[in-house]
């Protein structure tokens, strides 16, 4: 099984984090009553307008299988905390809550 | 005060199944001056081939207004609702705290073309939604007729943020009068013909931004089809 962090902007679709594409870490793991996404990446413009955009992100996940069907989630920020740490170089996206959809269940 | 955007300086995006005209920034077309006006931070004129359309994807915080001009559009969500709306239907999605969702063209011979509209809501985090309304194309008929407003009612589809869209379609030299509140933002869209308001001319696919005027007067300069927005 595969996974795949997409960080995205919202309302243009512009993509700012793609773990297929960049050397970058991260894990989820349930906090409060939502989630909490831990990215180690290094600072850049992007982590900037991560920041600056806070309100407007779409985070994903993707779990690629061999045998079934790709797993889709989206975590919804919300008012979740979204902060860097230059120290660790950890970006930390706090989510409300999240979906998860298998793409293939819609009708194309 | 009126910003004229006129058709021939309008990105197009055409991916082959996709020929999208937005007003404002959105996908691979990006421009700091153009992100949005008042509430409104999408305004895309869609043409979508037979069959083809967007796949399952999220939203949230986002009040996403599509008004058919022409063909069948299917739309499918994660909370249940599979509805196709055609000509004189309008579909209001509140994604709110997040709707994953698919827009498909329902026909497999004729093209979709729609207004796919993206308002920032009043309150962020609130419960999604979906509505479809039907209004009764003949009273678009030198008139304006409320197809989407916070001010709901049994052909007017509701909306989470305080604003209007009208629809109308003028006769060649027929006036048509709007009075806004004071403080509100007007936006105007040519889908077809040509239009005259505040000394210049507007013809299908200009956009006009217009702060500060109280009364406006729009008279077809030819058979005209248009959407008024009335923002806060």
């Amino acid at each position: 099984m595969k996974q795949t962090l997409l960080v995205k902007h919202a309302v243009s679709g512009r993509m700012l984090i793609d773990s297929g594409k960049q050397d970058v870490s991260f894990s989820s793991k349930p906090e409060g009553n939502g989630w909490q996404i831990d990215i180690g990446v290094p600072w850049s413009g992007t982590i900037e307008e991560i920041l600056k955009h806070k309100d407007e992100l779409n985070v994903f996940i993707f779990y690629d299988y061999d045998d079934q069907p790709t797993l889709k989630t989206w975590y919804y920020v919300g008012k979740g905390l979204v902060a860097y740490d230059r120290d660790s170089q950890l970006l930390t996206i706090g989510a409300q809550s999240r979906i998860e959809y298998y793409p293939h269940e819609y009708s194309v | 005060m009126m910003n004229l955007f006129p058709a021939s300086e309008r990105h197009v995006a055409d991916l082959g199944w996709l020929r999208s005209y937005p007003a404002y920034s959105f996908g691979g077309y990006q421009d700091a001056n153009r992100t949005g006006f008042s509430v409104m931070r999408v305004c895309n004129d869609d043409y979508i081939a037979p069959g083809r359309g967007f796949g399952a994807h999220p939203h949230s915080d986002m009040e996403i207004v599509s008004i058919v001009l022409n063909g069948r559009i299917r739309h499918e969500d994660n909370l249940g609702n599979r509805v196709v709306s055609s000509f004189g239907e309008v579909q209001r999605m509140s994604a709110g705290s997040g709707v994953i969702h698919t827009e498909f063209n329902d026909s497999d011979d004729e093209e979709l073309r729609l207004l796919q509209l993206w308002f920032m809501p009043k309150q962020r985090g609130a419960a999604p939604s979906y509505e479809a309304k039907s209004f009764d194309t003949g009273k678009l008929h030198n008139a304006l007729l409320p197809v989407v407003s916070d001010k709901p009612s049994a052909h007017t589809a509701s909306i989470a943020q305080s604003m209007t869209i009208y629809l109308s379609k003028l006769d060649r030299d027929q006036p048509i009068r709007y009075e806004a509140a004071e403080g509100r933002n007007l936006f105007v869209y040519v889908i077809e013909g040509k239009l005259a308001t505040l000394g210049h001319s507007l013809t299908a696919m200009d956009t006009a931004e217009i702060e500060r005027e109280r009364e406006l007067t729009l008279t077809a300069e030819e058979d005209a089809f248009f959407m008024l927005v009335d923002l806060p």
